[in-house]
């Protein structure tokens, strides 16, 4: 009997994504990319991975926070913390960089049991406040408003250039979706969308709610307390400002305008909030350099987008699948929509 | 909260010999309204039992509280394990349920649209998972094994329903029919002993009721269980259940074979109005 | 005493604003179904545009009408946002609800978010703009505490207008057409309800109420592109503590909100006030998660 879904290997199109974003490399080598632009392709890598995680606890499993920056911010302050005042090893940063967030975003998972669709969303929104007001007032930790500083990561003794960071970050990028794209298909992933579309036939197929949402909210937390670290060393300055509710709005429209029920959706979002302000809008002839026409431009796009694509950008790709097929002329019987 | 052996053995609720699940005495009230009194039956092992009655009578209630989804404000749920103990499922939380080897489908067909039917099924399976995330994440060999092994199991049940050929169509979209047809094949996944059907027959035409009779006579034989169901559909219930209960307001009106209810006075008065 | 009456007319004011920004919410929340997080965005547009009317007029009109001026300036202001309002729900909203995701709603508004933050540095220059009171250097003394006129006008008329607003709701067919639209848009279709024009209606009210919100704000400090963003966040958990379920919940739970938000910054500190603020709202929210006047409703499997 044939087996459904014997894919031979489905991580192609991360591996593909990873060498676009590497190739980068020998062109800023050789001029043709500017130093600049490589910032903030690498800021598109970390808003990725977070967005990532948004996608987890939005798309697969209908949880909401607009909180969001507020643990990426505690995951950048503490890594800067530990790197720079206590010289620490990355690695050892990382981690406590990590856990910490983690846990009260358990903490959330546990109330996110209690309060459902926007009370959640809110809910979220004033802790992420909260942790805000902390960065600004805990000035021996967080040099409040002056900002802390921190470096390029130190790995094994070595601190590393900015192209190598950046190679690091895409590698970082491709084993966080390869990881991802594993728990979606598994039956942890199914257990997560069996929750988001029906709660009550998750339970009485045997889904404990409290473990699944705590499970969402884990795998969120984590991806993005790691692009927290990520910001940290790669632009290697953090002030409170930043880590606001339009930050933690970025995410939400990073994951819904890429497609959030996928995991490459995030790259694609990211890219599209992050990257074409600054590389496409800014560089335009005249309209390009008044204050605030990035802005205008990334917020009519946002809504032409979904307008059109409410599905996110992702669908874009099955949309010249079929057109292809059709030229091609060939019948596309399977749908596309199956898992990406 | 599972029980150990020797707590149930300490406290054995007790069951007749050949009953799988017996409703004692359960009632709850909501806002003051009654919704079920001191409602007593038993479902045996291997039968097709049918609760019969006009809207409004409990029959969806009582279902949610058999499955935890209420907790009765009195009375016990008993029920027996695989292994031959006896529980009352009103100790346990909604999702533990099924482990036990009760399952059931809902009124309004609780599919996941974003999931093929073939994962649909695989959501009944998922009480036989038992690789951690990690494991998972990793895709580790046992983990690999593991979703192998039950997606077969889950192709079978395709095969059974014969859908298969829809396996890796998404549940949004798919006609009713099949989509009622996956609603009862995920809860054999779980190898149930009893299966909950709230209202199976619900929005079928004469075929698909049809099939759908053929269906749950294929089920009882080859998967060995019982099916306790919710119907309005008459033909449908005097066909294929081989005891029936008729409630009206919250209470039991009549016990019997589909004979005796069809010529029970009470029954027929709540059904017919008096003559 | 005094710090008390002090306490008690500043968190009335600036509960006013809290109000009619969250009322603005709740009204497009209950008949669109959908967050507006432009809310706070439509507000401070329309501040632009009165104070920009309000510069223009004073090079034309003479100092004595400034008075008059203002109000004016308030009502163009309130007039912008409503035909904002019409022209997004009637461009945006409608085309969305039928083909998007409910999710995709809300980060639409987003996008109009953007749109006018990039827009209003664009049209009425990079500069913050100021605003005046309606009434300016006019102070009484209420139990031996100075209060500014204008404040006590601001109070009066923010209740002016919600009180309208909820007469409007519940004494007036077109009221009545809301209230059914809000409780199931379906059925009041299905009932006649031309429920196309009460969202647009709605739209058009709720960014005419973020408007005078935002213009009863803009006094006490500058037009600029951020100046409703507190306010917005504040209204937001307004809705919140009042419950999504009601329209008035939302508005006793601004002036509530404003109230503690007062005492707990005078009393502890100002910046550690709105934190603890908001840690107190949280447990409230979880020990009752549906808002003070809010009710679970369940859903029957």
């Amino acid at each position: 009997m044939k087996l459904t879904k014997t894919k031979t290997f489905p991580y192609w199109k991360y591996i593909i994504v990873c060498l676009l974003f590497l190739v980068m490399l020998p062109l800023n080598a050789a001029g043709i990319v500017s130093g600049s632009t490589l910032l903030i392709l690498g800021t598109v890598i970390f808003y990725a991975v977070v967005g990532v995680g948004m996608n987890i606890l939005l798309g697969y499993s209908g949880l909401i926070t607009l909180g969001g920056a507020g643990f990426m911010g505690l995951a950048a302050y503490l890594s800067g913390f530990c790197s720079t005042r206590l010289g620490l090893p990355f690695i050892l940063c990382l981690v406590i960089s990590i856990a910490v967030p983690t846990v009260i975003g358990l903490g959330i998972g546990v109330v996110s049991l209690r309060l459902e669709g926007f009370y959640l969303a809110i809910a979220t929104l004033g802790i992420g406040e909260i942790l805000r007001q902390v960065f600004v007032e805990f000035e021996p930790f967080t040099n409040g408003f002056s900002g802390m500083r921190a470096a390029y990561p130190k790995l094994f003794g070595i601190v590393l250039t900015r192209e190598v960071t950046y190679a690091f970050y895409a590698i970082i990028l491709l084993i966080v979706m390869i990881l991802v794209h594993n728990i979606v298909n598994s039956a942890t992933g199914r257990a997560l969308l069996a929750m988001k579309g029906s709660e009550s036939a998750a339970q009485a197929m045997g889904i404990s709610l409290l473990k699944y949402k705590l499970i969402a909210f884990a795998i969120s937390t984590v991806l993005t307390a790691l692009g927290g670290v990520m910001y940290m060393h790669l632009i290697k300055y953090s002030y409170p400002t930043v880590w606001g509710l339009g930050m933690s709005l970025n995410f939400l429209s990073i994951s819904v305008i890429g497609g959030m029920q996928t995991v490459l959706g995030a790259v694609l979002g990211a890219l599209f909030v992050i990257a074409v302000p600054e590389l496409v809008i800014k560089q335009l002839p005249v309209i390009g350099t008044l204050t605030g026409v990035a802005y205008v431009f990334n917020g009519l796009f946002i809504v032409l987008v979904l307008l059109f694509y409410s599905d996110g950008l992702i669908r874009i790709g099955s949309d010249v699948k079929k057109l292809v097929g059709k030229i091609r002329g060939k019948k596309n019987d399977i749908d596309q929509r199956s898992g990406t | 909260m599972t029980l150990t052996k020797e707590a149930v053995h300490k406290e054995s609720p007790d069951l007749k010999e050949g009953v799988l699940l017996e409703c004692r005495d359960i009632s709850i009230s909501f806002g003051g309204i009654r919704a079920v009194s001191d409602l007593t039956f038993d479902v045996r092992e291997n039968e097709v039992y049918g609760i019969i009655g006009p809207n409004g009578a409990g029959k969806t209630t009582v279902f949610n509280i058999i499955t935890q989804f209420y907790k009765a404000d009195s009375g016990a749920v008993l029920f027996r394990e695989a292994n031959g103990n006896v529980i009352d499922l009103v100790s346990l939380k909604t999702p533990q349920v099924v482990r036990k080897g009760l399952v059931r489908s809902f009124q309004n067909i609780e599919l996941i649209r974003d999931l093929s039917l073939a994962d649909n099924l695989l959501v009944g399976a998922h009480i036989h998972f038992e690789t951690s995330v990690f494991s998972q994440m990793l895709r580790l060999p046992a983990a690999r094994r593991e979703e192998r092994v039950l997606r077969e199991k889950a192709m079978q049940v395709l095969s059974f329903l014969g859908l298969t050929d829809r396996a890796d169509q998404l549940a949004a979209g798919q006609p009713y029919g099949v989509l009622k047809k996956i609603e009862l094949g995920r809860a054999l996944l779980s190898d149930p002993r009893l299966i909950i059907l709230d209202e199976p027959a619900a929005g079928l035409n004469d075929t698909e009721t049809e099939d759908l009779t053929g269906l749950v006579h294929a089920i009882k034989k080859d998967y060995n269980c019982s099916i306790l169901l919710i119907e309005h559909d008459m033909r449908f219930v005097m066909d294929i259940c081989q005891r029936i209960c008729a409630m009206s307001f919250g209470k039991k009106l009549a016990v019997g074979t589909p004979e005796e209810i069809r010529a029970h006075p009470a029954v027929q008065e709540a059904y017919l109005g008096e003559e | 005493m005094s710090n008390f009456i002090q306490i008690l007319f500043s968190s009335l004011e600036i509960g006013s604003v809290y109000a009619l920004a969250a009322l603005g919410i709740i009204i497009i929340f209950r008949t669109s179904q959908l967050i507006n997080f432009a809310q706070g965005s439509l507000g401070m547009f329309s501040a632009y545009i009165a104070a920009f009317f309000i510069q223009g007029g004073e090079s034309s009109l003479e100092v004595q009408v400034m008075k008059h001026s203002t109000i004016i300036a308030v009502l163009v202001g309130m007039l912008a946002a409503f035909l904002m309002g019409v022209i997004i729900d009637f461009l945006v909203v409608r085309r969305a609800k039928k083909q998007t995701s409910p999710l995709a709603l809300p980060i639409i508004t987003l996008g109009i978010v953007m749109m006018l933050t990039g827009l209003a540095p664009i049209v009425f220059g990079g500069n913050p703009l100021a605003f005046p009171r309606f009434i300016e250097n006019a102070s009484v003394s209420i139990l031996g505490v100075t209060i500014m006129v204008n404040s006590i006008v601001c109070i009066i008329l923010g209740f002016m207008v919600l009180a309208a607003v909820f007469l409007f709701l519940q004494n007036t067919v077109w009221g009545l057409a809301v209230r059914t639209t809000a409780s199931n848009e379906t059925t009041a279709r299905l009932m006649g309800v031309p429920t196309k024009i009460v969202t647009m209606v709605a739209w058009a009210v709720a960014a005419a109420l973020g408007a005078l919100s935002a213009l009863i704000l803009a006094p006490s400090t500058v037009v600029d592109i951020v100046m409703m963003d507190g306010v917005q966040l504040n209204a937001f958990i307004a809705c919140v503590l009042g419950g999504f379920q009601t329209f008035y919940g939302p508005v006793i739970g601004a002036y509530i909100l404003a109230l503690t938000k007062n005492i707990f910054g005078f009393y502890i500190s100002t910046t550690w006030g709105t934190a603890i603020n908001y840690v107190l709202i949280l447990i409230f929210i979880v020990i009752r998660p549906y808002g003070l006047f809010g009710k679970k409703t369940v859903k029957k499997v």
